[in-house]
């Protein structure tokens, strides 16, 4: 179920990443991105002190916020330089093909034959998509 | 094929950039789920998102653009992309592998592709669809 949800809302994110840069930079695009967090962020809030939690993951999730958001950024960047969204946005969608080579290093996962022969249709998708 | 030509556009750089990025955020993210609620994932998130932001705006030289369309699509953006976040988060506090997870929903660009041929009238060439279907199977099999 919170799968699908992410599929769902993250699908019409990429539309509004298009007409957002239609209309805006894509630094400005950004920004107001980063402002709907904002708006978002009092339905979130349990009222737990975050201090409950360890430094170790305080740090993760700040830096990981640091990537998404650069990682957006780049992302409207590139609708914004010429990129179709219906081509960058899948391009971009490749992603988990660090997490498929990096989680058996770091989260000591492994990779099944498979996954990469999904590696392959990966790269495979992404040449293709970049033509 | 017109590879070279794509190395040489900006876009792709850019969005080379993305994928990297995303990949640090998703390995990271999933480490500080173990502990951390879905809901507070995302309150943290926006403190971490904020500096980005101030950067770019700082460069911008506090002057945005007022178009009303285009900040109700980016607040629009960013709530939406903050409910995914957290469901995504929520998604690996339930324990599965984080790849099949990652990949899994990593599939929302064919929602967004249903939309932009649609909506956008964009069109797609068949290197184009043949490409999609290959990030289609990928996507299938990271899932398996």
């Amino acid at each position: 179920m919170p799968a699908a949800l992410v599929l769902l809302t993250w699908g019409t994110v990429g539309l509004l990443q298009k007409l957002s840069t239609n209309y805006l930079s894509a630094e400005s695009a950004l920004i107001w991105l980063v402002a709907g967090y904002v708006l978002l962020s009092p339905w979130l809030y349990s009222g737990h002190s975050i201090f409950a939690y360890s430094t170790r993951s305080l740090v993760f999730t700040l830096i990981s916020a640091v990537l998404n958001t650069l990682g957006a950024w780049a992302l409207l960047a590139a609708m914004k330089n010429g990129g179709k969204a219906s081509i960058v946005v899948p391009l971009t969608a490749l992603y988990p093909l660090v997490v498929v080579v990096s989680a058996p290093v770091i989260l000591h996962e492994s990779i099944s034959p498979l996954q990469g022969v999904g590696i392959l249709c990966a790269l495979t998708s992404v040449v293709l998509l970049s033509t | 094929m017109a590879l070279p030509t794509t190395l040489k556009a900006k876009w792709f750089w850019y969005s080379l950039v993305c994928v990297l990025c995303w990949g640090g955020w998703a390995i990271l993210e999933k480490m500080a789920s173990t502990e951390i609620p879905e809901g507070t994932v995302q309150f943290l998130f926006t403190f971490g998102a904020l500096p980005v932001a101030f950067v770019l705006l700082a460069a911008r030289h506090f002057k945005l653009e007022k178009s009303p369309k285009g900040i109700l699509f980016g607040l629009g953006n960013g709530v939406l992309a903050g409910v995914g976040n957290a469901a995504l988060a929520g998604a690996y506090r339930s324990g599965g592998s984080t790849s099949v997870i990652t990949a899994a929903t990593a599939m929302y660009p064919m929602i967004t592709v249903l939309l932009a041929v649609t909506l956008l009238r964009e069109r797609l060439t068949n290197l184009h669809k043949l490409g999609l279907g290959f990030a289609a199977a990928a996507f299938i099999l990271f899932s398996v």
